[in-house]
């Protein structure tokens, strides 16, 4: 299905739930009323036809938008992408640990260590993730914000000019499959060879949240690489030509 | 990718074959054969006679009778559908996958990349599932020891390939990619024990 302005975001969401935390990024929270999506994101000043790109990719693995409905702020993209971060290194990551600590606890003495095992691995997945995430806070965004704000005023200060020589967006692709790899190992590690324990329910739940995470976190790379990179390719082209 | 993709294409029209063929050309694994005619009884046979990968139908090129072919189709290959904008979502449905006609080449392209990614990985889950053979064992070893491939090839007197060809059979095996994991995995197993992953 694609999600379209005139739809009512409650029926969106009755459709797809797992949406919620992806409105969330765009400051909608729930209790949001019986509006349209148009509706909706006007009274939050959001742009629709960006909220409807993200809520399609996130709802659709195969969807990609065309090129004529990526023209939106790259600042509402940045943003975006920066609360998705908060989401995943604030609450999805400590959640996920709090539950293997909880796990290790109810696992009986003897298997103790080997739940441990997984809590240090986890934790080494969270030191990657929050390394990748760093340079794209510190020095991927704030360069994109930089290219948009010289293509507005229309001279490209040498200083920008030699960052884009010295740095080109082409060379921040291909990290994203490295962060994935750990996650799928931890899921295995779960289903196939930590020792079972009495009952299954937590690491249900861990595994809930792996599944989860790990969806929001390929749409999000997917989101970067499909869209972000090629506008920021194009950004630099323009700026190349303005000199 | 590994191995051939088999994709059977069901469509009346002569321009739209012909512009999938080419598309198609962009993936040398891929063999194309294309149905078209005859009732659905015969498409149903003619097709999975062919064991596909894929099939590929326009739904305006078996019209009524969708539902029960995609019904007698099975689950065995995945169904794509051609669509364009006009398709209405209760067809839509009918499909596991979408491509739309009207789309660009770049788009096209890149759906069918996907699709094709996704089928292989199924395919490689469902067989192997056995236990590590000796050799395997002591290669997991030495890659938890912080060995690289050049390494473990001089101490157990291998080529590189073959050690290659060992760690790829260890992460299909067991579902783990990263070296971290492999510890993991072998400190549960008892293939190590702690005092040797501190050594490192
Ligand atoms: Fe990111
Ligand atoms: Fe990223």
């Amino acid at each position: 299905m694609r999600i379209e302005k005139d739809m009512k975001l409650a029926d969106v969401i009755h459709h797809d739930f797992n949406l919620v935390p992806v409105i969330n990024r765009f400051g909608i929270h729930l209790g949001f009323g019986d509006g349209t999506i148009e509706q909706i994101c006007k009274e939050h000043k959001v742009n629709v036809a960006f909220f409807l790109i993200i809520i399609n990719v996130y709802h659709d693995p195969q969807y990609f938008p065309k090129k004529h409905l990526q023209s939106f702020p790259v600042g509402s993209l940045v943003a975006y992408l920066h609360n998705a971060h908060e989401y995943y290194l604030e609450q999805k990551i400590p959640e996920i640990k709090k539950l293997i600590v909880k796990l290790t606890e109810e696992s009986g003495d003897k298997h103790k260590n080997n739940f441990k095992l997984a809590f240090n691995f986890f934790e080494e997945y969270e030191h990657e993730l929050t390394a990748h995430i760093d340079r794209e806070e510190t020095s991927v965004y704030p360069y994109v914000v930089e290219l948009e704000k010289v293509i507005e005023s229309g001279t490209a200060p040498d200083k920008v000019l030699a960052r884009m020589q010295s740095y080109s967006i082409t060379d921040y692709e291909d990290e994203h499959e490295n962060v994935e790899e750990k996650l799928y190992d931890l899921k295995n590690l779960i289903i196939k060879y930590l020792p079972s324990v009495k009952n299954d329910a937590i690491s249900y739940n861990i595994l809930l949240e792996l599944f989860d995470l790990e969806k929001d976190l390929r749409e999000h790379a997917r989101i970067e690489d499909m869209i972000l990179v090629p506008k920021v390719e194009a950004m630099e082209i323009t700026i190349k030509k303005m000199n | 990718m590994a191995g051939k993709i088999t994709i059977v294409l069901i469509d009346h029209s002569y321009l739209v074959r012909s512009g999938m063929e080419n598309l198609l050309r962009e993936f040398p694994e891929v063999s194309l054969t294309e149905v078209f005619d005859g009732s659905e009884k015969h498409l149903v046979e003619k097709t999975m006679s062919l064991k596909p990968d894929f099939i590929i139908i326009n739904p305006k090129s078996i019209k009524d009778s969708l539902n029960s072919f995609v019904l007698s189709l099975g689950n065995d290959a995945l169904l794509i559908g051609l669509v364009d904008e006009h398709t209405p979502p209760v067809i839509r449905s009918r499909f596991k996958h979408i491509l739309t006609i009207t789309d660009n080449k770049y788009d096209l392209l890149n759906n069918m990349h996907k699709l094709m990614g996704t089928n292989s990985k199924d395919k490689s889950g469902k067989h192997e599932n056995h236990s590590l053979s000796e050799r395997e064992t002591t290669v997991l070893k030495h890659i938890t020891q912080g060995m690289t491939n050049q390494e473990i090839a001089e101490k157990l007197f291998l080529s590189v390939h073959t050690v290659t060809t060992h760690r790829k059979n260890i992460t299909k095996k067991l579902g783990i990619k990263t070296v971290s994991g492999l510890t993991v995995y072998a400190l549960l197993n008892k293939i190590i024990d702690m005092g040797e992953v501190n050594q490192q």
